[in-house]
């Protein structure tokens, strides 16, 4: 067993490592991140995932309910430390992944993977207090640094293989099957399905014109209600989702970015800044306003409907994936699908009672698997024309979205945090 | 009681916020007086634009959580639970309501422990009986406690009797009994009723849990929490350990020993215990019940002279006991953290009073201590000095160069050199990069060493001092870069020195950015430019990536001076071979190389791009995976278009060039007049290979100028004394004898002036420079003709480089960050999405409040603000750093 598998299990039992063994983990991880664009790719079959907040025993969770690294493979859009009571626990054991499995997850920044934040949300405090010095937080601030801004996950599949028979409403659901392909379906931890959203084929659609609408649901269990508006917004599918390419950044959209290519553009070993293109993407929300819009937040904006309608389209994406804002359900579409916001923590803050979700994206294997984008090695800047040659074939990627709640009592200690050792004052 | 209050019936402009939806809500502008009607304090405030509309009327409760913030702001909890704040336009009058709502709560604390009318009152309205106190009535009580705390009245009535009957206390034997009986349900009763006795937030109540005879069995009863039934904390455990508490110097006071207990208890229960249970008006209470009790010791301490000398004498070089010493430094380390907390005046006069019982000498003994973890402590106390304010540390640090005594500086840069602990090494690095800020005006400093400032003020020092000094201590700081140039092997440098580098690089960063002339002469006396070139090719790449944040600093800044450097040591040549090195893939070191080059295009520096299309064209021509630099070369070409075709349209430091035919700017002119026999200088004196293929390219760009064929290289064009030295060295190939020893031949000179000629650069060179060859050089003279070119360069670039003066780089700004962040530990309990929050007075009245909250932290509904909303000033100067780093996202 080598110091870093070692490392791994002292982590996932919640015991921290030594002060000398992070700094080296630091290291490690710094080389690996350098090597990664501003923009990470990554090949469905992916699993993405959002805030953690140093939630331990519920990332613990997660892995119960999305499957253990390196078997499934992993995206975690930032927020990993504050607030919570394991900020260190959570990141490092996330990192010590990362180090040891680095194809089979990836990790993008998030807001709180900042200095200035980590100091005013916990993290700092909670570094102090498990190892007497700011040391360790000034490691994982280096590494905070070299965490890339964003991911493009690539090659993900239209339609979803049907999770299970445990839908009642068999008339509905058969004449779904028949017109459309499962689009998206909502799982809960033990597997079971909640919900289940189809839409037709692209020739019904225009066969139906306006009379029947594009995407039907069949809704096991009211417990999750039909999250965002995509269901029931109704407008027709969303028509710049063809590729399958899907864009996974912690906040969102930037005025300055009009272009994935741009996000490259940033030279991103920096303390998230507190204005421009790098802390728009860590800081904006997506609201139902026209345009761009001041962000409560102090930071980033809020972009609208048409915004991202017309990032998707020129970016050729089917969806983009982004965390930042707690949804109580765990994840919501808006836009007509075509931006969702994924939450990982549970009952979040220990108190906030949601639920958590990740969401699965399937590969595709109808196209053979195609990739029709390039890690900057083949025609970057031109993402446009390569898309418009497959839009007939290639659809919006079919989207599962596990949702689960806080790690059952008895599997977590109680959480709290670490007393002083001595005092003197 | 109105008889000694004295309401203040002064009419104070005030605005008022009531929290809505976590979102304070304006509910107007209004006139605020404090009023005693029927015997109740309250707070009055009528409209302003009406002023019949009464827009608040409040009773001055005993509880409520009442804080001022800052100077101008009232923030407290209605009876109703609901939070309002009270946002004055004027220091004074915030201050007079404050004194008055202080004096009411003092007298209503003093009248309910008389158990006066007052409490009766209450009881009359809703009048609580609690169960006896035995096993049997657990669950009525637990019942009962649920209802009665569901209303602020029932809690009211709830503390009073729980307070008068001295139930808590009663209820503790039951814990004991049920532990006997092993009967867990009974435990998880008690432990529910303890719970919902502290969430009462009743400031007499949770005082009363910390005491010494109650805590056990409270802590006790909450070891076994219904929602954990298989668990048991072990709370009790903890607590009674008595070792936890360390006496470094016997603390005399029994009352102050009592608070130091309490204070530690009370920490527990936020932390611990109450960890995921607490709501917020519990929170701040226990937050604020620390807090006063932290004023109070560390008061207590440093008034306490005796105390005092016999805490430092501790530190007695003749005294043999080590641990002593290092618990020493563990308790100002403590007392360090507490004053963080403190408001202003109260921590200038801690640490004043620390620093004159010799807390300078502390700190360096504990920097220099064999144990690492000792010497990180040692520097928390600096950074926490420097952190509260480092003006006046660097007037200390100043009077002792004054003095001719050993700065810290100087120690701290000998120990940044040689530590080994990484962490440690990161923070000296911090330290120093404070302490020298070339930025921070001597005269303020002055000015603010608040009652230390009478002292030092008399050796008011002068700016040439304080550059003398920065100037000694750089040398003295950078001299391992300088090393740089006896290593001809850049692969096998050891972590230590990588890691040692990277600070050094950073550290000049930070002052660059931070001053545009103070460390030019650094920078060019050790050539520091050219070592850190060399950094651009070791194989470590985030030494690489430092190495290159550097020069993507002195580009932002626009000054000709640096330029000169960059385009004289083959910079861009290295940049771009990175470029090259990682092109097919996308990769950090590829995006900061793009990044730099994105701006040089975007903001279109002219100098710049003459020199990197000029030199490098060819190279840039095959990298075509992005558009950037076809862009640049776009960009040259129509620069190179303009100069033949005399477009008057452009600045007018080219409209002032008499010679069309000149590439576009006079101070070229230089190249033509160059001679063989310089060239051949030139060329021996570079890089081999580098040197063939600049050769032709810039070939390619001389072709463009009539003559031009003549010319052999752009590179010429900006010269500088010591360059040549520099570039022999960076290249680390085949140095060139006389390159060293040019600065003091005066003969090498005249090989000198064509090209040093068109340096435009050079006007702005500091004169000490100059002075030190004696004879005036032909270049000298050149230099000054053309002073009026180079101040329309500054003219045109001015805005610009004034506020990058005033900037500082991300991470270095970062100890400044770390006190702002400490201000503002809250997050305003604000919604999570969707909100349609107008900007403008309502939106930025929450922002505001919640700078002030610290000490009642509200970790609530969590919604985070960025740093610079939550700070202020430090905020916005910080927002202002950014602005550099984050140019990214300008294009």
């Amino acid at each position: 067993m080598s110091d870093l598998d070692r490392a791994i299990a002292q982590l996932r039992a919640c015991r921290l490592i030594p002060e000398a063994q992070v700094r080296e983990l630091c290291y490690k991880a710094r080389e690996l991140l350098i090597e990664e664009g501003n923009v990470v790719c990554v090949d469905a079959p992916v699993t993405i995932c959002g805030d953690i907040h140093g939630q331990f025993h519920d990332l613990m969770e997660l892995f119960r309910v999305g499957g253990d690294v390196p078997d499934t493979n992993y995206l975690f859009m930032g927020d990993f430390v504050d607030r919570g009571f394991y900020s260190l626990e959570s990141f490092l054991l996330l990192l010590c992944l990362k180090v040891r499995y680095p194809d089979r997850i990836t990790l993008i920044r998030g807001n709180h993977e900042s200095r200035q934040i980590t100091t005013v949300y916990g993290f700092y405090d909670e570094c102090i207090r498990k190892y007497g010095s700011a040391n360790v937080w000034r490691y994982c601030c280096e590494v905070f640094d070299y965490l890339a801004l964003g991911a493009l996950v690539l090659g993900a599949s239209s339609d979803l293989e049907s999770s299970g028979p445990s839908y009642n409403d068999t008339t509905q659901s058969t004449m779904s099957t028949e017109d459309g392909e499962l689009e998206t379906e909502v799982l809960n931890s033990k597997g079971e399905v909640l919900m289940k959203t189809y839409k037709q084929r692209p020739r019904s659609s225009l066969d139906n014109g306006s009379t029947s609408p594009p995407r039907t649901q069949s809704q096991t269990s009211m417990r999750t209600g039909a999250p965002g508006t995509g269901a029931s917004g109704g407008g027709g599918s969303n028509n710049s989702s063809r590729t399958g390419a899907v864009l996974c950044v912690h906040g969102g959209l930037s005025p300055l970015i009009d272009t994935v290519d741009k996000i490259r553009l940033i030279d991103r070993k920096q303390e998230v800044p507190h204005e421009g293109a790098m802390c728009d993407l860590l800081w904006s929300d997506p609201d139902e306003i026209d345009g761009w819009g001041l962000s409560p937040r102090g930071a980033g904006f809020l972009f609208g409907a048409d915004i991202v309608k017309g990032f998707n389209y020129k970016n050729d994406l089917s969806l983009i994936a982004r965390a930042h804002q707690l949804v109580m359900e765990g994840y919501k579409e808006m836009f007509d699908g075509g931006i969702v916001t994924v939450w990982s923590a549970p009952n979040y803050c220990y108190r906030c009672g949601n639920v958590a979700a990740i969401l699965e994206l399937g590969e595709d294997t109808s196209n053979g698997g195609t990739v029709t984008r390039s890690n900057g090695d083949y025609n970057r800047s031109n993402g446009i024309l390569t898309g418009t040659v497959n839009k007939q074939t290639l659809r919006s990627p079919g989207r599962r979205y596990r949702v689960f709640e806080a790690a059952a009592q008895d599997t977590r200690g109680m959480p709290a945090k670490k007393p002083v050792a001595d005092y003197f004052l | 009681m109105a008889s000694e209050l004295q309401p203040p019936s002064d009419r104070k402009r005030v605005k008022v916020y009531e929290l809505k939806e976590n979102d304070w809500f304006d509910r107007g502008t209004g006139f605020c007086t404090g009023q005693i009607l029927n015997d109740e304090p309250r707070i009055f405030v009528e409209s302003e634009d009406t002023p019949d509309r009464v827009l608040l009327e409040t009773k001055i409760s005993k509880d409520g959580g009442y804080q001022k913030q800052q100077d101008t702001l009232i923030v407290w909890t209605e009876p109703n639970q609901t939070d309002m704040a009270l946002s004055f336009q004027e220091a004074e009058g915030c201050a007079l309501i404050w004194n008055f709502v202080n004096s009411v709560q003092q007298h209503l604390l003093n009248m309910a422990a008389g158990d006066d009318a007052l409490s009766e009152d209450l009881e009359s309205m809703h009048p609580i009986t609690l169960p006896a106190p035995e096993l049997v009535n657990l669950p009525d009580i637990d019942h009962l406690m649920r209802a009665a705390s569901m209303a602020q009245t029932g809690r009211d009535a709830l503390s009073k009797c729980v307070i008068r009957d001295e139930y808590i206390q009663k209820l503790l034997p039951l814990v004991t009994v049920a532990e006997d009986l092993e009967s867990l349900s009974d435990l998880h009763r008690l432990c529910n009723i303890m719970k919902s006795l502290i969430l009462l937030n009743d400031t007499t109540i949770i005082e009363t849990v910390v005491t010494d005879s109650v805590i056990l069995g409270v802590v006790g009863a909450l070891e076994y929490d219904p929602e954990f039934p298989t668990h048991k904390a072990n709370h009790r455990l903890y607590l009674s350990d008595k070792s936890r508490f360390k006496e470094v110097v016997p603390i005399r006071d029994q009352s102050i020993r009592r608070k130091i207990r309490y204070t530690w208890r009370l920490q527990y229960l936020k932390d611990v215990v109450l960890a995921r249970i607490l709501d917020d008006p519990t929170f701040s209470v226990l937050n604020s019940m620390i807090f006063y009790n932290q004023v109070d010791i560390v008061n207590h301490i440093q008034s306490d002279a005796s105390f005092l000398k016999e805490l430092f004498s501790v530190f007695d070089p003749r005294s043999a006991d080590a641990k002593r010493k290092e618990d020493a430094v563990q308790f100002l380390h403590q007392c360090a953290s507490i004053a963080k907390n403190l408001q202003g005046p109260e921590r200038a006069t801690l640490y004043a009073n620390l620093i004159n019982n010799g807390l300078f000498a502390v700190i360096a003994f504990a920097i220099k201590h064999p144990n690492p973890a000792i010497r990180t402590t040692g520097i928390d106390i600096l950074v926490a000095l420097l952190d509260h304010d480092p003006i006046m540390m660097r007037s200390y640090m100043l009077k002792a160069v004054n003095e001719k005594k050993t700065p810290l500086t100087d120690t701290l840069i000998d120990l940044l050199h040689t530590e080994v602990d990484l962490g440690v090494k990161n923070q000296l690095a911090d330290a120093i990069k404070v302490l020298l800020d070339p930025q921070v005006p001597i005269q303020a400093a002055m000015a603010r060493a608040g009652p230390e400032a009478a002292k030092v003020r008399p050796n008011m020092l002068p700016d040439a001092f304080v550059q003398n000094h920065f100037d000694e201590s750089s040398r003295r700081l950078f001299a391992p870069l300088k090393r740089l140039e006896d290593q001809s092997n850049l692969h096998g440098l050891t972590f230590q020195a990588v890691a040692l580098y990277s600070h050094l690089v950073d550290i000049l960063t930070f002052f660059v950015r931070q001053h545009l002339y103070r460390c030019r002469n650094v920078i060019q006396n050790e050539r520091l430019a050219a070592h850190i070139t060399q950094l651009l090719r070791v194989p470590q790449k985030h030494l690489k990536l430092t190495a290159l944040k550097f020069f993507r600093t002195l580009l932002s800044l626009q000054d000709t001076f640096y330029q000169a450097l960059m385009t004289h040591n083959d910079t861009f040549g290295l940049i771009l071979d990175i470029v090259y090195e990682t092109m097919p893939r996308d990769n950090l070191l590829n995006s900061a190389c793009l990044e730099l080059f994105e701006f040089i295009k975007r903001e279109h520096i002219k100098p710049i791009t003459l020199h990197v299309v000029g030199k490098y064209g060819d190279k840039l021509r095959n990298i075509t995976y992005v558009d950037t630099f076809q862009g640049l070369i776009l960009h040259y070409e129509q620069l190179q278009g303009y100069s033949e075709e005399a477009d008057s349209t452009l600045y007018s430091q080219e409209e002032a060039t008499p010679v069309l035919k000149m590439p576009p700017s006079g101070r070229w002119q230089g190249v033509k007049e160059m001679d063989p026999a310089e060239e051949e200088y030139f060329n021996t004196s570079d890089d081999e290979e580098e040197w063939q293929q600049d050769n032709q390219t810039t070939g390619t760009l001389i072709s463009k100028v009539p003559n031009g064929a003549a010319s052999p290289s752009v590179k010429s064009l900006v010269d500088y004394p010591d360059d040549d030295e520099e570039d022999a060295d960076a290249m680390d190939t085949k140095p060139e004898p006389e390159g060293d020893t040019k600065q003091q031949k005066p003969d090498d000179t005249s090989n000198e002036d064509a090209p040093a000629d068109p340096v435009p650069e050079q006007p702005s060179t500091p004169v000490s420079q100059v002075v030190q060859t004696p004879p005036e050089r032909l270049s000298e003279k050149r230099r000054r003709e053309e002073e009026d070119d180079d101040e329309l360069v500054k003219l045109t670039s001015g805005p610009k480089r004034r506020s990058s003066t005033s900037s500082s780089t991300g991470s270095a700004g970062f100890l400044r960050k770390k006190r702002s962040g400490s201000i503002g530990s809250v997050s305003l309990g604000d919604k999570a999405a969707s909100s349609q929050g107008t900007p403008g007075m309502a939106n930025a009245a929450p922002k505001r409040i919640a700078i002030n909250l610290s000490s009642s932290v509200k970790v609530a509904e969590p919604r985070d603000t960025p740093p610079n909303t939550v700070t202020n000033a430090a905020g916005k100067e910080s927002e202002k750093e950014n602005q550099k780093s984050g140019d990214s996202g300008e294009g």
